[in-house]
């Protein structure tokens, strides 16, 4: 699944990727971690290991909250929610993005002729 | 998808997450930490089974698509060093306790050296024998004190409990006492061991109860 490059740009945004999907509704750990390879058409998996780091730190910015599911077979399920706060930072990051995207396309890409 | 049977991977699972926390404090983080853990890769390692993995295959691969899980590591051992200090250093209880320990030790001491000091002044067997209930005080100080203090590897004992333990132990204490001040009085070997006889069965009847029934206070075991 990628190389090391892709795989680094992509942990980058670790925090945005939870918080997208949370905007779109509760979820926990392992239902995260399906849902991103999912949305990445099954070519990028996010570890868990990196996943429960990034929902502590998140919590601690108070970008998201958990609560405890009912009890199923295997145990009970911590869920996270999205605050408002996170929803704010998300929406921040997202225009952030596309200016960034924008530039580095132009930068990596760009051919010295066209600028005139 | 997933049965409703015990089976051997649970405790597979819950193995793998104590291990790999083993060194770390406790603390309530942790708690809900290896249980969120727990669920997920119980989960996970469901869907494995679902899609035609043998159990341990399933589990191994379930392990090994976790990544690095040192940083998290790190992490709750930061946690748990804080509140151990915490709960440990700040306490009362504590405080009490160390009290308590200072002062039995003592009592104890003073008794033996009371003991020892009445002997060489050839003062009769029995009035020396009589101040061995310093001991016995002493020693059942020393018991609730130690029992009730929280220590970095165990939680403290209930009180009630400690009291139980303490009145046992002294009643082994006491049982000694009165074989050898009663034995001196009366100058009887048989009357010395029928007055042993009857706190030292009650202490250790206490005794087996309150170690066969205790619940687990280590901390590495939360």
């Amino acid at each position: 699944m990628g190389n090391t490059i892709s795989t680094d740009l992509i942990r980058g945004n670790t925090n945005t990727i939870i918080l997208n999907i949370l905007r779109q509704g509760d979820s926990y750990g392992y239902e995260i971690y399906k849902k991103i390879i999912e949305l990445s058409g099954n070519q990028y998996e996010l570890k868990e290991a990196t996943l429960y780091t990034a929902f502590r730190r998140l919590e601690q910015e108070g970008y998201i909250l958990s609560y405890w599911g009912d009890e199923t077979q295997g145990g009970r399920r911590k869920y996270y929610r999205i605050t408002e706060e996170g929803k704010k930072h998300y929406n921040k990051y997202r225009e952030d993005w596309d200016f960034a995207k924008e530039v580095l396309d132009k930068l990596i890409k760009g051919d010295l002729y066209d600028v005139k | 998808m997933m049965s409703n049977k015990k089976n051997p991977i649970d405790s597979k699972v819950r193995r793998y997450i104590d291990n790999l926390f083993s060194e770390v404090g406790p603390s309530q983080q942790l708690f809900d930490l290896k249980e969120e853990l727990t669920t997920n890769i119980k989960e996970k390692i469901a869907d494995y089974k679902f899609r035609g993995m043998k159990d341990d295959q399933a589990f191994k691969e379930a392990v090994i698509s976790m990544g690095d899980l040192s940083g998290l590591v790190d992490d709750m051992r930061k946690l748990g060093q804080d509140t151990a200090k915490q709960s440990v250093y700040s306490a009362m209880t504590a405080r009490i306790s160390t009290a308590g320990i200072i002062a039995g030790v003592l009592l104890v001491l003073f008794g033996i050296i009371d003991i020892s000091m009445l002997y060489f002044m050839n003062l009769e067997a029995v009035a020396v024998a009589g101040n061995g209930i310093f001991v016995v005080a002493g020693g059942a100080l020393i018991t609730y004190s130690v029992l009730t203090r929280e220590t970095r590897k165990k939680y403290a004992m209930n009180k009630i409990r400690a009291a139980f333990y303490t009145l046992s132990i002294g009643l082994l204490l006491f049982s000694i006492f009165t074989a050898v001040t009663s034995g001196f009085a009366t100058g009887e070997i048989y009357i010395a061991i029928a007055s042993f006889m009857v706190f030292f069965l009650a202490g250790v009847s206490l005794l087996l109860f309150l170690l066969l029934t205790g619940t687990d206070r280590w901390k590495n075991n939360v």
